[in-house]
């Protein structure tokens, strides 16, 4: 059994073609989205009009200089703050109160584009904040009798990224799980490879087992890359110990290798197993949350996707590298795994087949 | 724990002489078949093959050899009938049967990423007894390429690899299917070779399938002529010939044409090919060339024709073949 093991991994490694499949592409994920600064704070374009220099234009446009990430430039009436709105140039449009109102009940007219959240909902909270600031001070309230203080105490920064990484390796291992088992053994079921093996004492299982086992070991590599090039390129954080991600990897991995066998059992040449592996995993990868929270989706389809046997895995892994979690935190995940693990080895026996027509 | 042999052993049991190495009775395969309902691949098979000797199964493309051949090796189930390979049963003993065999498969693939030698180590571990790969490959002149992928080979020594990766175990029965189709005939001759040194040297049993009515004649002790799933005709290949009503060919080309039906007049004459490929070749088919033959010169003389290229060729598997079944061995 060991030399069948060990004859599993040197055919893996071997294969460089697909060996470079299976680790750059969960690693190029890892490396493109470490690329984006994503923690960047939001910048605005704004474009102010003040018609009439007043004090009050003066304190609105200083105020809102001082925001951090405006770029205030200055527009000399509507029409023209309006066309540069169309076209881009700039973000946002404050209109201060127009020459000939009293004062005390000045409009502050924002004109923006609604296509744009991401700036909308940093830039007009900044501008509303603004407004409020001056409409204290304009109604001659020196000192605000609330003040407020804000303190961040020191504890963990989460960003993105760090949300990212564990789904990266979650959906890397499945990946190549299923895809890669389902190819390389569809095309050894081609090159009547396994029909050759039928032919020797040998039991099928063993086989089998044996190549699961060398699977199993590639997880863990891979799983074991692509966290080093997160932590180590990019700076991500992993609160958890490395031990449970590796193994909770490889715990997970049994279900997609499963799978991976199914699809080999099931397509009828090697090139369709690419397809038919790549459909199942590609949505599960979106579904089950690897890029963004699940809670955006409709509450039906949200408690479906729950149940996906790729969504306990990314949220077993994230306890563990996020919440810094240990394994044993992990039950209800692993329970599901362990559901899953049983019900893709069924469907992996009754569809796989050594050779055509045995 | 697997021993591994040093040297070749020689078969010479006297009991296995006398014990037959494989017998087969009335084996049936049907298969269930989407367009036909069912398809009979194998019809109620029954021969026995003794062992040492060299058995072949001569038919076209889809007559049933390799199927007969799986269910003998223990890859497939029969439908009813039973094999057996000294004395164990092909579905019970299987296991048993497996370490006693050598099989090499029609195409039979091997992992692409491996080397020759690391294929050979391999396969040799799935049994108890195993003989090294450096003999193996130096038994078909391939150590030089112990490091190569199977890939890497041409075809004839791709197929003496995988010959040789049958004998890993040192079988007491080869079966080789289709071992030189796709083969030149410079390739073909020294798998011949191969093949009957195999049977020769090392007393092993050889049973293969084949196509090339040559290949049959030439490496076969007996032949059982098989097609659409039945065997038609069983024995050595010059009986099988001589059981033929036309067992020779007359051949001569001449310079002028002659009517067919004036060489029928001849005796002993049953058919007659004329302008065979086109020029002014003629064949006589006939029972007995000795009987023919004076005649035909005698008659050549008096009507003046010139005479070239004059051969006797005895009839070959091909024909047999065609006297059974009414078709062509290449269908």
């Amino acid at each position: 059994m060991w030399k069948l093991v060990v004859v599993s991994l040197r055919l893996l490694y071997r294969n460089k073609e697909a060996l470079l499949w299976a680790l750059a592409f969960p690693m190029s994920f890892a490396v493109v989205f470490g690329l984006f600064d994503l923690n960047k704070p939001p910048e605005a374009n704004v474009g102010v009009v003040t018609p009439a220099s007043s004090p009050v234009a003066a304190q609105l446009l200083a105020g809102l200089r001082e925001i951090e990430g405006f770029t205030v430039s200055e527009q000399p009436d509507l029409p023209r703050a309006q066309a540069e709105l169309g076209d881009g140039t700039v973000d946002l449009v404050v209109a201060g109160p127009p020459a000939g109102q009293p004062e005390a009940t000045g409009v502050v007219r924002v004109r923006y584009d609604g296509s744009d959240p991401e700036i909308n909902r940093f830039a007009l909270p900044a501008v509303e904040r603004v407004v409020d600031g001056m409409n204290l001070s304009l109604a001659g309230v020196e000192a605000p009798p609330l003040l407020l203080e804000q303190e961040e105490v020191v504890g963990k920064t989460v960003t993105y990224y760090d949300f990212l990484l564990p789904g990266l390796v979650a959906m890397g291992v499945m990946h190549f799980s299923i895809v890669g088992t389902g190819v390389g053994v569809a095309r050894y079921r081609e090159q009547r490879v396994l029909r050759r093996l039928l032919v020797t004492p040998l039991q099928p299982v063993r086989f089998l087992t044996a190549y699961v086992i060398a699977s199993l070991v590639l997880a863990a590599v891979q799983a074991a890359l692509i966290l080093g090039t997160g932590v180590l390129l990019f700076g991500a954080q992993v609160y958890g110990h490395v031990a449970w991600i590796l193994l909770l990897s490889v715990v997970g991995n049994l279900v997609f290798l499963n799978l991976g066998f199914v699809v080999a059992g099931r397509a009828p040449s090697s090139t369709a197993a690419q397809g038919v592996g790549s459909c199942v995993s590609i949505p599960m990868m979106i579904l089950s949350g690897v890029f963004f929270s699940t809670d955006t989706l409709p509450p039906l389809v949200r408690s479906g996707v729950e149940y996906l046997p790729l969504t306990p895995l990314i949220d077993a892994l994230r306890k563990v590298a996020i919440d810094g979690l240990s394994i044993t935190d992990t039950g209800r995940q692993l329970t599901l795994i362990g559901a899953w693990i049983v019900i893709s080895f069924l469907l992996a026996s009754l569809t796989f087949r050594f050779a055509d027509g045995k | 724990m697997a021993t591994v042999r040093q040297g070749v052993k020689l078969r010479s049991g006297s009991r296995r002489e006398s014990e037959n190495a494989v017998e087969v009775e009335d084996l049936v395969k049907v298969f269930p078949s989407r367009r036909r309902g069912t398809v009979v691949a194998v019809g109620g098979v029954s021969f026995s093959v003794r062992a040492g000797e060299v058995f072949g199964f001569l038919g076209p493309n889809g007559a049933g050899k390799t199927t007969t051949l799986e269910i003998i090796e223990g890859m497939r189930d029969p439908t009813s009938g039973r094999a057996q390979v000294f004395g164990l049963d092909s579905r019970r003993d299987r296991v048993k049967l497996k370490e006693r065999i050598g099989v090499q498969l029609q195409a039979g693939a091997y992992f692409d990423y491996l080397t020759l030698e690391e294929i050979l180590d391999l396969l040799g571990s799935f049994y108890r007894e195993r003989v090294p790969p450096a003999e193996l490959l130096e038994k078909v002149g391939l150590v030089e390429k112990r490091k190569a992928l199977v890939r890497e080979l041409s075809g004839g020594q791709a197929q003496r690899f995988s010959i040789v990766a049958a004998l890993v175990n040192d079988p007491d029965v080869v079966f080789l299917d289709e071992p030189t189709t796709g083969l030149d005939p410079q390739a073909r001759r020294n798998l011949w070779e191969l093949i009957t040194s195999i049977n020769r040297d090392e007393g092993k049993t050889v049973i293969l399938t084949t196509h090339y009515m040559e290949e049959a004649e030439h490496l076969c002790d007996r032949v059982a002529i098989i097609d659409r799933g039945t065997i038609r005709a069983l024995d050595t290949p010059t009986d099988l010939i001589h059981q033929l009503p036309v067992a020779y060919r007359i051949m001569f080309s001449t310079d002028g044409h002659i009517e067919p039906a004036e060489l029928q007049t001849l005796p002993g004459v049953a058919e007659v090919d004329a302008c065979i490929n086109g020029r002014f070749a003629y064949g006589l088919r006939v029972a007995r060339a000795m009987e023919t033959l004076p005649a035909f010169l005698t008659w050549a003389e008096q009507r003046d024709v010139r005479v070239e290229n004059l051969r006797v060729l005895p009839a070959t598997l091909e024909e047999v073949f065609l006297s059974l079944t009414g078709r062509s061995l290449r269908e």
